[in-house]
């Protein structure tokens, strides 16, 4: 009796709904804290629930402030280049690793698991010296570059997979009729590669959304900087504006909300099938 | 798979062809592994190199002096070095057993089939996804002295009497970012476990059912040890996300109070960027690559085993 009733299908839905909304609970304050007028924001005992609601850290942020669409700009301009950068970069060497004869693939292989481990840490320090002498500080392509260095082993290692699924006989059917392999693999393989090439990208463009060390050691140009400096600006020394930084906080993921309703099925493999293989 | 040489060409512009067949291959390689050359080895070796030198601030444009192991004597003797070190290994540690067994308790329940299952673990898996920089402001919101929800919380269930100042005491800063952090790598976890609980033979359970094994029989006989290879991948690549963690500190403690909450990556940054020793900064960064190195080859060394197997 005592069993079936913990096997059933209701009580392990409230228990999986419970937890949800446990784990999510921070998610809420967030929220909560951004739509809280001050008064309320510092009483003893916190609010749990609002007992008065109001929109003023978003009109006050967002509709009155021409700044934070700048560095929303930004984000994506650096996320967006990220994505295509690294979609560019990985897509013909993946290919290669899965179903081209070259030598060297095994130790090719074992320098993307390494690389895919450097704390960003690491190469912050040679980026600031190379780009420094490059002139390459405050622009756009140092901040793409750096973040193309995060997620480039991931994606070869996640589209690897993905090519050696593809059916075998295509490329020699191609060759028969006259293509050569680079028409064959830019017309024929990478349309079938799309779900790898979206979950791909995808990643590659949240790592560097949300980017924050790359940002903070090769910039100090407050035009070119993202989102994720920009919640710095809430942060004072003699206290913190909660409510707009929670309010910021809230925008900047919006585009990762955007991005998990429309492809939390490419999420969800990408990150399986990126840690297993 | 490549086509016969038949395929390729015709007599007439045999011998480019030929070039162009034998080496063809690479020019998929080329792009990408130059990148890789120029944009993430480079800069190791550099790093390397950076360390046999005695780089600041103020020598980097008149030139500095090689000095050899001087560097890594002086990281090494450092006490606040042997403190990040030992934080680094609390932090690691208690991030990685506690999102594993919260990750396969959550998993285990997500594990059945229910009405809503999906969409509860994306919004799970989406915490994962927030910057790094606002979980960090938002944990130190919550945890936030005398305004703070988690103690209003703890004084509710009568666990504390007055408020703590989480991030500004010495002894819990550290504990505080490594709440943070747990809740981050719970929904990795979780997304990892349950798509191997997915893959389970479903057999072997009908059978342990038949001979009358109980749930709990049945998690630790057949369950876990099922989960063995998950489990190893887990603990590896934890080790290895769990390591280079940064953002939160920078946010939360900024390594204080007293270097309390101060973990190797962020103690690298601190002398780099804050300091200006660019040499003692490549040397701390330099010897977690020897870290991470080893730690790799135990890993590389495991999945060649498994897939030989």
């Amino acid at each position: 009796m005592k069993n079936r009733f913990w096997q059933s299908q209701s009580v392990a839905t409230v228990i999986a709904l419970f937890s949800t909304m446990l784990f999510l609970f921070p998610v809420y304050w967030m929220f909560t804290t951004s739509i809280k007028p001050m008064s309320s924001i510092f009483s003893v005992p916190p609010e749990l629930v609002p007992s008065n609601v109001t929109a003023e850290a978003y009109t006050e942020n967002i509709l009155r402030n021409p700044d934070l669409l700048g560095y929303f700009g930004n984000s994506i301009i650096i996320a967006g280049g990220t994505l295509l950068l690294t979609l560019l970069l990985a897509a013909p060497i993946a290919y290669a690793l899965a179903r081209l004869d070259i030598k060297g693939k095994g130790p090719i292989i074992g320098i993307m698991l390494v690389t895919q481990m450097l704390p960003s840490i690491m190469l912050a320090l040679p980026f600031f010296l190379l780009f420094s002498s490059l002139g390459l500080l405050n622009s756009f392509p140092a901040l793409i570059l750096a973040n193309t260095t995060t997620a480039m082993p991931f994606a070869i290692l996640v589209l690897r997979p993905f090519f050696m699924s593809i059916p075998k006989g295509l490329e020699e059917a191609a060759a028969i009729d006259g293509s050569n392999r680079f028409f064959t693999f830019v017309r024929i393989i990478l349309p079938l590669a799309k779900p790898g090439l979206l979950t791909v990208g995808l990643f590659a463009f949240l790592f560097a959304w949300g980017d924050l060390l790359f940002a903070l050691i090769l910039t100090t140009d407050e035009s070119i900087r993202p989102l994720t400096l920009y919640l710095f600006t809430f942060i004072g020394q003699y206290g913190t504006d909660w409510n707009s930084l929670m309010a910021v906080s809230f925008v900047a993921v919006i585009p990762i909300i955007l991005i998990f309703i429309f492809f939390q099925k490419h999420i969800v493999e990408g990150i399986a099938s990126g840690s297993m293989k | 798979m490549q086509p016969s040489k038949a395929e390729w060409g015709t007599p007439s512009v045999r011998q480019k062809k030929n070039i162009f067949k034998t080496y063809g291959n690479y020019l998929f390689v080329l792009p990408g592994l130059l990148f890789l050359t120029v944009f993430m080895l480079f800069p190791i070796a550099y790093n390397v190199f950076l360390t046999f030198k005695n780089v600041t601030v103020f020598n980097i444009m008149s030139g500095s002096d090689f000095i050899w192991f001087d560097n890594y004597l002086t990281v090494l003797s450092d006490p606040i070095f042997l403190s990040s070190i030992w934080n680094s290994i609390i932090f690691t540690s208690l991030c990685l057993v506690f999102q594993f067994l919260i990750g396969l308790t959550l998993a285990l329940f997500f594990n059945r089939k229910f009405p809503g299952r999906g969409i509860m673990r994306s919004l799970i898996l989406m915490a994962w996804m927030i910057p790094l920089v606002i979980t960090g402001n938002l944990f130190q919101w919550m945890f936030a002295g005398e305004y703070g929800i988690i103690n209003h919380f703890l004084m509710w269930i009568g666990f504390i009497q007055e408020p703590i100042y989480w991030v500004s005491n010495e002894n819990t800063a550290l504990y505080s970012t490594i709440i943070a952090n747990i809740w981050i790598g719970i929904p990795f976890n979780m997304v990892i476990l349950l798509a191997a609980l997915q893959s389970l033979p479903v057999e072997v359970y009908e059978a342990a059912r038949v001979d009358g094994a109980s749930k709990a029989r049945q998690l630790f006989s057949i369950t876990l040890p099922l989960l063995k290879p998950t489990l190893f991948i887990l603990v590896m690549l934890g080790i290895i996300y769990t390591f280079k963690v940064f953002d939160i500190i920078l946010i939360m403690t900024q390594g204080g109070p007293v270097y309390s909450s101060t973990v190797v990556p962020f103690y690298a940054y601190e002398q780099a960027f804050i300091h200006y020793n660019f040499s003692i900064g490549a040397t701390i960064t330099t010897i977690m690559l020897f870290m991470l190195i080893v730690v790799s080859l135990v890993y590389l060394y495991f999945v060649n085993k498994e897939e030989t197997e």
